[in-house]
């Protein structure tokens, strides 16, 4: 035990290698000794010497001198002896390659040993020993050992020919290896097929396109047998095998998710996630509206809940996948907030990864909670901690706008502590409540206002300064105050330089008379005696505005805003489509994708979630709609995007006066429209479709000089088109009158185009399903019940056959309904008069009113019925289209459905395809038209007739749509929008099934 | 697929270190060590990366255990296998500490060999490695029963006479060959952590129990052990079974080698223990205790003349008489400005101080019967006491240890071994309700 105890006397020594003294006193002797020692006959003796070298080894010593008389105590029967021997071998065979060659024949000899346990530990190690040299002598050993009669030597054979190609690819290609691998797949040990299976998955890495590991239904299915009889480790391998392979279809897809479920209740968490990410990939692929999809989506949330009672290390990776399958999938664990609470005792990194999931969680139901939670985080003592806490009050604010007000009050609150650091958060988070809820809260104002002085963060001073500048006319003292940060206008940050700038110029703007002075002052600090051209130019660009024509500049400074959008820091779609397929790997933790930071080739083709089957469902996923509705890739931000910039351009030219109309970049499309005012009506076309340029004054106008917070980066290019805009007195201010002018006519000519839709023919019948059987006799005591349901002069109605197969007659009828979606209820008795014989059938038409007792259903037109007769109550359930609750009255005006197709976010936007369908634009106008969905104007591009249709439900929603039928095409495309995007996915059925009929 | 696997102390010596695919160097335990020292409160430590290299570690036994990769490997596969090396570590050398590391490296190299080949987990199951293992650990001392040092679950029980020295549960699993001494012995433990909110109001806002069934045996050949659960024991909010006072709990899962034949009629778990430390079932339970939560508080807090601030806190002990709660400590944070405490406690083995570092005063009660009821009167010099400093007060957190108790209810009916040894082997069977966050807002 000497080494032992020598070794703890040195403790230190690792980190300390500069220890001289140890060096040059006991080196030489000490090597010298273990020399004498490990040639010593006594196998003890040897055995110590050996564990001493190792020992050495370890804390950083080098004891490469001793190779050859190591060496020479390979031979042995010894197993410890030789297992030490071999630890060291590994370590300085790649030092020593001659002399690892010594080593060889041992080898060798070893693989032929009786004793399995031998021959694994000599393939094994021979495996480890990166020299090229040894590695001919390998190849025949290791064919042998793939081949072995005992599982554990060839378990360790599989990953020994991923150890030689990493050393000689081409070896192991050339001697065959690759097949012999394959064929492990299906050995009758689980865990050679698990170490096949991932030192095959290894090597396909660095081969991306070879056909390695050639996944096919076949193989899946002997990869699923093996999972349930694999040790958990094994599972690990098998599974990320499994999240590879794309299936077929749908069918396939679930029967391997039904496979993989049971994994999910695995106490190792390795082997969970890994579980979790293949029922995400493959989910992917299932239709929604399959019981099934449901059924998974419950089971995922205990195993996700239960990594949170783990070690914070665990708890810690864990959070960040629930990040991003909150972010996915937030269904999944919608009804857990309360897990996500933090406790006092977790590390701070824990609570600010749970803090971040709550807000992703918050939603109207459960916000009041959220709330009282977050109230009592801002008050602890993390300072880290605290800060987080109150900027998620302001992003419930912002999320969640009934917690608005609620959210205000208590931050509120939090800056009566006035503890500093909460002070500035909270009027850095009230300055994004204001975006988003303009003229709402500004009577705070005041309170925020003492709290000036204590500001000394950039971030704070800057939002304060935004405020007193953006409501400079409420705030009496605005100019003193803002004349206050002026006088060290030098030793701001860039940030709060540009943030007064611009806050002066909107003071100025507001209070010309009083503020001349300071706005000259602050002009010229920012164009004089700076060096940062950032500011610099926008000083110039707002100068050369006042200067020139000071109500334009009024125009552009002081122009009304995007509202800021709900959703901040969400991971870019396509982004997060990858980390999902990554979900349990280091991408996941990271947040990045594998490529930025694992080196060289391998993992460097980008994962994608497998597309959904069925056509009609492409657009269910927000992210998926919004790129249809044209707003890119980009990730939605604070700053608003392009697409909210078109969506206000589209508002300019129906909403007269104010507001300027950018003149517009002739594009390819306009040369082939008609005179109608082409380049407006291209321009509220821009909204539907995405080559139109974005007009870039205007996007000037409302981003830059308007004011917003934005930062830097942005500016440039900003300013780029804004010094133009000076010098020149460019386009946007010139532009204003002449559309201003135009402006009526063009609504004039709007007009016209637009009754050409109205006036077509009359209708042809509402539609109607075709009889199904709702109620079997053999479920019923002998009643079947048969129905349809359908839309006569404004009325609804439920038309039934009431068939008596029982052999007793039948009497006293009544029906009711469970509550439902649309609050469809009888609105009288279902009138049988005369008992129902056997073998009868009586035809009933029930008319039904819409103004019974209101649940949602699950699918939403899903409706529960209970019929009663003299022998028993039945119920049943049955779906009616939801073109029977289209009412009489839904046409809506033009200029309102423009209005209203602006006014609802894009994110309620849904695409659908519809398919076959060979009608001619008036045909399918007059066909909808009979069914109550109303053409509100047509346009014709390019060979491409536009419907747009209005659609009001019998309890007052309104649904617009946009149909674009383009000549000799069958495959329509319908868009709908809609304040209850549910509703979309129905109305589209009833498209459908209204043109197809 | 992992690198390198290194043991490192906490002062940063090199204990282990072993490189299994030789992609990365040695120097990368240094570089490990010094990003491990220099991070700073918020940034987690638990994945770290350095250029192309990524380091995973947890911290056991005052040691860290990192394995580095290059690969996107699963941060979960490695930090699973990082506590379970330590686990065996443990289960070969007896307990886990810097000394039996250094002592025991020739195993831990082996047990490394054979748990892991080319960064592949192999297996981590005792069973499986006992056929491959070679080295004998070794022990740091005699096994004594006066080993204070080794303070083990229950430190405070080892007195009493029905209970199994700690002791006997930390010594190395591996006796099959040198058979001096060892006895054959099985422990049951039940182990539940609570955690608790309970709102200014006095409303119970949260309450979780995590609890677990673990076994550790040194049994060297054990075929089979039957381990009966309260019949009425159900999982699920639905399931409800017989009459009377269900115990039941919201999530379980096993342990791969528990069979659950008999699980669903008789709520007995079948296992073969393999020697060594396992949890054979977790489960989980939220927001339905059966019982009222231990501890309730009843606090006052208001302002004296001057800067003084008082805090009078009334501490109830809601456990059935017989129990008793040890280790009782109470935090309760004040003021960032406070200067100095004087209180008035009502027994002579409690004791209180102000930490001036954490802002908190602490209140300790070593001992705390169920049923009692004991109050703390504090008074706290704050200069330039404000109203708003009163906001300042709170939440209190609390930790205790409520040995012989399971908040669930959960109870071991019985214990059977087959083949049966009579006399030969021991089955010790123990509970013990750690509190996890317990936090009671003011």
């Amino acid at each position: 035990m000497e080494w032992a105890s020598q070794l703890c006397e040195n403790r230190g020594l690792g980190s300390k290698m500069t220890d001289s003294k140890y060096f040059t006193t006991t080196k030489k002797g000490e090597i010298f000794e273990l020399k004498a020692e490990l040639n010593s006959d006594k196998k003890e003796k040897k055995k110590e010497a050996v564990k001493k070298v190792i020992a050495s080894m370890t804390v950083g010593k080098d004891v490469s001198a001793l190779f050859p008389d190591v060496v020479n105590c390979m031979q042995t029967d010894n197993l410890e002896l030789k297992k030490l021997v071999y630890l060291y071998l590994m370590n300085y065979a790649k030092s020593q390659p001659d002399m690892a060659i010594m080593a060889v024949n041992t080898f060798v000899k070893d693989c032929e040993d009786p004793n399995p346990l031998i021959r694994a530990l000599a393939v094994r190690t021979m495996g480890c020993i990166r020299v090229d040299k040894i590695t001919e002598y390998l190849c025949e050993p290791l064919r042998k050992c793939l081949k072995d009669e005992d599982p554990y030597v060839r378990k360790t054979a599989a990953v020994c020919v991923a150890k030689l190609h990493d050393i000689n690819a081409q070896l192991v290609e050339d001697q065959g290896f690759l097949d012999t691998l394959k064929d492990l797949i299906s050995d009758s040990n689980p865990m050679v097929v698990a170490n096949a299976v991932a030192a095959l998955s290894e090597i396909a890495e660095s081969h991306p396109n070879s056909n390695l590991l050639d996944l096919n239904p076949q193989t899946i299915n002997k990869l699923l047998t093996a999972l349930n009889e694999c040790t958990e480790w094994g599972q690990i391998f098998i599974l990320d095998c499994l999240a590879n392979y794309t299936p077929r279809d749908d069918r396939e897809s679930q029967s391997i998710c039904e496979r993989v479920t049971p994994r999910l209740s695995h106490a190792n968490s390795a082997v969970v996630l890994s579980a979790v990410k293949v029922l995400m990939k493959f989910m992917e692929m299932l239709p929604k509206d399959l019981d099934y999809y449901g059924t998974l989506l419950k089971k995922l949330a205990p195993p996700l809940v239960t990594l949170l009672s783990a070690e914070p290390e665990l708890q810690y990776v864990a959070l960040r996948n629930i990040n991003l399958i909150v972010q996915k999938r937030p269904e999944i664990l919608k009804h857990e907030m309360k897990v996500f609470f933090v406790k006092y005792n977790d590390p701070i990194y824990v609570k600010l990864e749970k803090l971040d999931i709550m807000i992703r969680l918050a939603s109207q139901a459960n916000i009041a909670q959220v709330l009282a939670e977050l109230k009592e985080y801002a008050t602890e003592v993390d300072v880290d901690f605290v800060r987080k806490a109150v900027r998620a009050i302001g992003r419930c604010a912002i999320k969640v706008e009934q917690s608005a007000e609620r959210c205000v009050s208590t931050l509120l609150d939090l800056i009566q502590t006035k503890v500093n650091y909460v002070v500035q958060e909270a009027i850095v988070v009230i300055k994004d409540i204001f975006r988003k809820y303009p003229n709402k809260y500004e009577s705070v104002i005041a309170t925020l206002c003492e709290n000036l002085d204590s500001l000394d963060e950039p971030e704070a001073r800057a939002a304060m300064i935004w405020i007193v500048g953006e409501y400079a006319e409420r705030i009496d003292n605005a100019d003193e105050l803002l004349e206050s940060f002026l006088e060290g206008f030098h030793d701001e940050s860039t940030q709060v330089q540009l943030q007064l700038l611009t806050a002066i110029v909107k003071l100025f703007l507001k209070k010309p008379t009083e503020t001349q002075e300071l706005v000259q002052q602050v002009l010229s600090l920012a164009t004089q005696d700076s060096d940062n051209p950032d500011l610099r130019d926008r000083g110039y660009i707002y100068w050369r505005l006042l200067s020139t024509d000071p109500v334009a500049a009024k125009e552009v400074v002081l122009a009304e805003k995007p509202l800021i959008s709900e959703e901040t820091d969400l991971i870019e779609p396509t982004l997060l489509e990858e980390l999902i397929c990554h979900i349990g790997t280091l991408a996941s933790v990271y947040h990045k994708p594998p490529s930025a930071f694992v080196e060289g080739s391998r993992g460097v083709q980008h994962k994608r979630l497998p597309a959904r089957a069925g056509s009609g469902e492409s657009t269910e996923s927000p992210d998926v709609g919004q790129s249809v509705s044209g707003v890119s890739d980009a990730p939605p931000a604070v700053i608003p995007s392009q697409g909210d910039l078109l969506g206000d351009l589209l508002n300019l030219d129906l909403a007269p006066p104010t507001t300027t109309v950018p003149p517009v970049p002739s594009s390819m499309q306009m040369g082939a429209m008609d005179l109608l005012g082409g380049g407006l009506d291209s321009l509220s076309g821009s909204h539907y479709r995405t080559e139109v340029p974005s007009p870039q004054p205007a996007d000037f106008s409302e981003r830059e000089l308007g004011g917003d917070l934005g930062g830097s980066p942005a500016m440039g290019v900003g300013v780029g088109v804004g010094v133009g805009v000076g010098v020149g007195l460019g386009p946007a201010p010139v532009g204003m009158p002449a559309g201003l002018g135009a402006a009526p006519a063009v609504g004039g000519g709007l007009g016209d185009l637009f009754d050409l839709g109205g006036g077509v023919g009359m209708t042809s019948g509402s539609y109607s399903p075709p009889r199904v059987v709702w109620l079997q006799a053999m479920k019923a005591k002998g009643l079947e019940i048969s129905g349809t349901f359908a839309r006569r002069g404004g009325v609804i109605q439920m038309d039934v056959s009431l068939t008596n197969k029982a052999m007793s007659v039948m009497s006293d009828f009544a029906v009711q309904f469970n509550k439902n979606s649309f609050g469809m209820a009888p609105a009288g008795p279902l009138q049988v008069l005369t008992p129902l014989g056997p073998n009868q059938t009586v035809e009933v038409s029930l008319p039904l009113s819409s103004t019974g007792p209101v649940m949602k259903m699950e699918p939403l037109n899903n409706l529960q019925v209970a019929v009663k007769n003299n022998i028993d109550v039945f119920y049943f359930s049955c779906q009616y289209p939801i073109s029977l609750l289209f009412v009489e009255d839904g046409k809506m005006d033009r200029q309102v459905f423009l209005a209203t197709w602006k006014d609802i976010p894009s994110d309620n936007e849904a695409q659908f395809q519809i398919k076959d369908c060979h009608l001619s634009s008036d045909a399918a106008s007059n066909k909808l038209q009979g069914s109550n969905i109303f053409t509100v104007a047509k346009r014709t591009v390019e060979a491409q007739d536009m419907l747009y249709q209005s659609i009001k439900l019998t309890n007052g929603i309104w649904v617009l749509a946009e149909l674009r039928i383009q000549t000799g095409n069958p495959n329509y495309t319908l868009s709908v929008k809609c304040r209850a995007p549910e509703v979309s996915q129905y109305v589209s059925q009833c498209y459908e099934l209204i043109l197809k009929n | 697929m992992i690198s390198q696997v290194f043991i490192l102390s906490s002062k940063g010596d090199h204990l282990i270190y072993k490189d299994y695919r030789g992609e990365a160097d040695k120097d990368a335990v240094s570089i490990f060590y010094e990003m491990v020292t220099a991070l700073s409160g918020d940034q987690p430590p638990v994945v770290m990366s350095h250029k192309d290299l990524n380091f995973i570690h947890v911290r056991q036994g005052g040691l860290y255990w990192v394995a580095s990769t290059k690969t996107d490997a699963s941060p979960f596969t490695i930090i699973e296998f990082l506590n379970r090396l330590a686990a065996l570590t443990k289960d070969y050398c007896g307990s886990l500490c810097e000394k039996s590391v250094r002592m025991n490296f020739a195993l831990i190299y082996e047990l490394l060999d054979e748990m892991v080949d080319y960064g592949y987990i192999q297996t981590t199951s005792t069973d499986i490695l006992k056929n491959f293992i070679q080295t004998e650990a070794v022990t740091s001392k005699p096994f004594s029963l006066f080993d204070l040092s080794n303070v083990g679950l229950f430190g405070a029980e080892t007195q009493q006479s029905k209970v199994a020295p700690s002791a006997a549960a930390t010594r190395p699993i591996m006796s099959h060959r040198s058979e001096q001494g060892g006895k054959n012995e099985i422990f049951v433990d039940v182990v539940e952590r609570i955690s608790v909110v309970i709102g200014s109001n006095g409303v119970l806002m949260k309450a979780d129990v995590e609890g677990e069934i673990r076994v550790k045996c040194y049994l060297p050949t054990c075929s089979e052990m039957r381990i009966g659960l309260n019949e009425e024991f159900s999982i699920g909010k639905s399931q409800l079974r017989g009459y009377g006072m269900a115990v039941r709990v919201d999530e379980c899962s096993f342990h791969q080698a528990v069979k659950l034949d008999e699980f669903d009629t008789y709520r007995i778990l079948k296992v073969c223990p393999s020697q060594g430390e396992q949890t054979l079932m977790q489960y989980q339970l939220s927001d339905e205790l059966p019982c009222a939560p231990p501890f309730r508080l009843f606090p006052t807090v208001e302002k004296d003349y001057g800067n003084r601030l008082l805090i009078f806190l009334k501490l109830r002990c809601d456990l059935p008489p017989k129990s008793t709660a040890l280790n009782v400590s109470v935090t309760v944070p004040v003021p960032k400005s406070s200067l100095s405490l004087s209180q008035e406690l009502s027994s002579p083995d409690q004791t209180a101080d102000l930490q001036l570092k954490n802002k908190a005063i602490l209140w300790s009660i070593p001992r705390f019967p169920g049923g009692a009821q004991l109050s703390a009167l504090f008074k706290v010099e704050v200069p330039g006491l404000s109203s708003a400093s009163l906001l300042e007060v709170g939440p209190v957190s609390m930790s205790f240890e409520l040995p012989k108790h399971t908040c669930t209810g959960l109870q071991i009916r019985f214990l059977r071994l087959s083949p049966t040894h009579p006399g030969l082997s021991q089955r010790w069977v123990r509970y013990v309700t750690h509190s996890d966050s317990y936090t009671i807002r003011i």
